[in-house]
């Protein structure tokens, strides 16, 4: 690569301007919230109260029956859930696998927001010069780095060698405002019809860009979402949530690809045709989950959205439990504050019938998902420490380990994944999925408070384990 | 020993472990995270950045590798438009005029004057006259002997 090339810089003005509501009171809001559903609670009580003398049941019989009810819910509903994602992923694989390719290869503008990214930036600008594509420039916008990222970039500014020919690549220093405010940035300055946004530490399979454009001959399609893999695997958070992007992300996935409705389009790699994001309004920071937000949007906007599982992305997960701590408070927050702003379409199907269904879907699994899934086991380990049916919890987790088993099976098999990630399946639910669960009711009661959050930097490791990619991707 | 019992055990310790652990990890988590917050809220309209990108016009010329720096305000915002139209200026300073056009505008030149440089401030051609022949002194006209429309 040649480096110091002849640059022109030139000092940018960049709004920072958003739609923010005015003259909002939030502690009143979260007050108001607090006392409404308090005194909704304090009056279901007292109806069961004044009500069950009048029953057959007593107390503890009512405690007993409403467990094994609120038990066979759960039961029937994970394995609706379940089997509706593996024949809806089937189906939508099985149409892929026939789908006709195009030689559709439209200019494409990369937009690479970097915020200290210095270890592993010119990781990430390289794996896009080798994508296997002619049509793309690069755009990174370095967030206000504190540390070396700004140099590593600069020095990777100009005409550099890709796969079919020279490459631009720019650069936009801007100062801190947020992933979603540096991406804006970038948007705004390319001037493509398409464009893939992704993170800074990410690395894009070479295939990419080609096998996703192909889907926007379709001009009904203003996004594709791609397929994002864990870099830094061989340990075991990392290993635990490679499966976990594998069997619950992905496979859930290609499972809306089939209704075209995906409801995230993810950080690492998303693709857009530039007129659904300009009527979508192009990236919010009013939430911690700028991607779910932005796919809500479009959505919204009546644009279908598809899933390309051959547009890799590979980024790094969170090697410690804090850090991965870290990532899900902000998602599931993010995704909760995401849901608000859309709520008035959750309650008005007329609008746009399949956006009302994809937000009803999210609320489930980020509401009351996990609620249910704390619940089983509090209720397993409570009749196994109270009442000796020690025995519950085993078949309990036999029979989900089981299920997990067969899916991941399926999932590495679809994917050409390593065939060693299969036997997390075993501690997957049981201990991986409570943890995650758990740390998501906890940021739900926090978001419900309102309690102020930030950000988050995940520490990047740069390890040299990250620099090979295990994976096959044929 | 039966085995159901024994997995039974060790699964129910483990269940119990993984809640312990999830919630404390989770508090640990808060209490390092409990620094002061920032809101975006009480930011500028506007903020200052700066453009990085590769100069066209030398790359197209394949020049040496040396930095330069032009300091250029592109007001308002960072849209390409704005920013190639404040730098049009400076890149037609590196990009060679069309060859025609300039051999044209000289030939035209010659044609019009029609004198030598050292000929130029001389008082017998201070006035010239335009004749299809190009132009000519008027003393020259004068001593024509035509008859003259007036």
């Amino acid at each position: 690569m040649k480096i110091n090339q002849l640059v022109d810089r030139a000092k940018i003005t960049i709004s920072n301007r958003e739609d923010e509501k005015k003259g909002e009171n939030l502690g009143q809001k979260y007050l108001r919230r607090i006392l409404v559903s308090g005194i909704v609670s304090l009056l279901l009580i007292l109806v069961i109260v004044y009500t069950l003398p009048y029953t057959i049941l007593s107390f503890s019989s009512l405690f007993e029956y409403s467990t094994i009810i609120a038990l066979v819910i759960f039961l029937f509903i994970l394995l609706v859930r379940y089997f509706a994602i593996l024949i809806m992923a089937y189906l939508y694989l099985n149409e892929y696998t026939f789908s006709d390719t195009n030689g559709y290869a439209p200019f494409v503008s990369i937009i690479v927001p970097v915020f200290n990214e210095g270890k592993i930036i010119r990781k990430s600008i390289l794996s896009l010069l080798n994508l296997d594509y002619q049509n793309y420039e690069i755009v990174v916008v370095n967030d206000g780095s504190t540390d070396d990222t700004k140099q590593v970039a600069e020095s990777m500014v100009g005409f550099q060698d890709g796969k079919y020919g020279k490459i631009k690549i720019s650069l936009i220093n801007q100062p801190n405002l947020g992933k979603a405010r540096a991406l804006n940035a970038g948007i705004y300055f390319s001037k493509a019809d398409f464009l893939l946004c992704m993170d800074g530490d990410s690395q894009l399979a070479p295939e990419s860009i080609k096998v996703a454009v192909r889907h926007f001959i379709h001009p009904k399609i203003g996004a594709v979402a791609g397929n994002v893999k864990v870099l830094n695997r061989k340990r075991f958070f990392t290993d635990l949530q490679a499966l976990e992007y594998i069997e619950g992300l992905n496979m859930a996935r290609s499972a809306q690809s089939y209704i075209r409705l995906v409801n995230i389009i993810p950080g690492p790699i998303g693709i857009f045709r530039r007129k659904a994001i300009e009527q979508a309004g192009y990236y919010s920071s009013d939430t911690y989950a700028e991607d779910a937000d932005l796919t809500l949007k479009i959505l919204s906007k009546g644009w279908k959205i598809y899933y390309e599982p051959k547009s890799i992305s590979y980024t790094e997960a969170p090697v410690t439990l804090q850090q991965l701590l870290k990532q899900r408070y902000r998602w599931t927050r993010g995704i909760l504050q995401s849901l608000r702003k859309h709520k008035k379409l959750m309650f008005n199907p007329t609008v746009n019938l399949g956006h009302t269904f994809i937000l009803w879907v999210m609320s489930y699994e980020a509401l009351i998902w996990p609620t249910m899934n704390i619940a089983a086991n509090a209720f397993f380990i409570f009749a196994a420490l109270f009442f000796g049916f020690s025995h519950l919890i085993f078949f309990w987790w036999a029979g989900l380990a089981i299920l997990d088993l067969v899916t991941a099976l399926y999932c590495v098999a679809v994917e050409k994944e390593e065939f060693r990630l299969i036997w997390y399946a075993i501690i997957y639910r049981m201990f991986f999925i409570l943890i995650i669960d758990i740390c998501k009711t906890m940021s739900t009661i926090e978001e419900f408070l309102g309690i102020r959050m930030t950000w988050g930097k995940l520490e990047r490791s740069s390890s040299p384990k990250s620099d090979t990619i295990a994976v096959n991707t044929n | 020993m039966e085995l159901i019992p024994i997995l039974s055990t060790i699964i129910l310790v483990a269940t119990i472990c993984t809640f312990i652990l999830a919630i404390g990890a989770y508090i640990l988590y808060k209490v390092r995270e409990g620094k002061p917050q920032h809101s975006y809220q009480t930011k500028p309209a506007t903020v200052q950045g700066e453009l990085v990108v590769p100069s066209e016009a030398i790359y197209t010329k394949d020049s040496t590798r040396v930095e330069r720096t032009n300091i250029k305000n592109v007001e308002p915002g960072v849209t390409r438009e704005e920013y190639t139209k404040q730098h049009q200026p400076s890149q037609s300073k590196h990009t060679p005029e069309p060859r025609g056009y300039k051999i044209e505008e000289e030939k035209v030149e010659k044609r019009k004057v029609r004198v030598r440089p050292q000929e130029r401030f001389s008082d017998e051609n201070k006035f010239l006259k335009y004749t299809s022949e190009g132009y000519i002194p008027t003393q020259e006209d004068r001593n024509s002997g035509e008859v003259k429309w007036r």
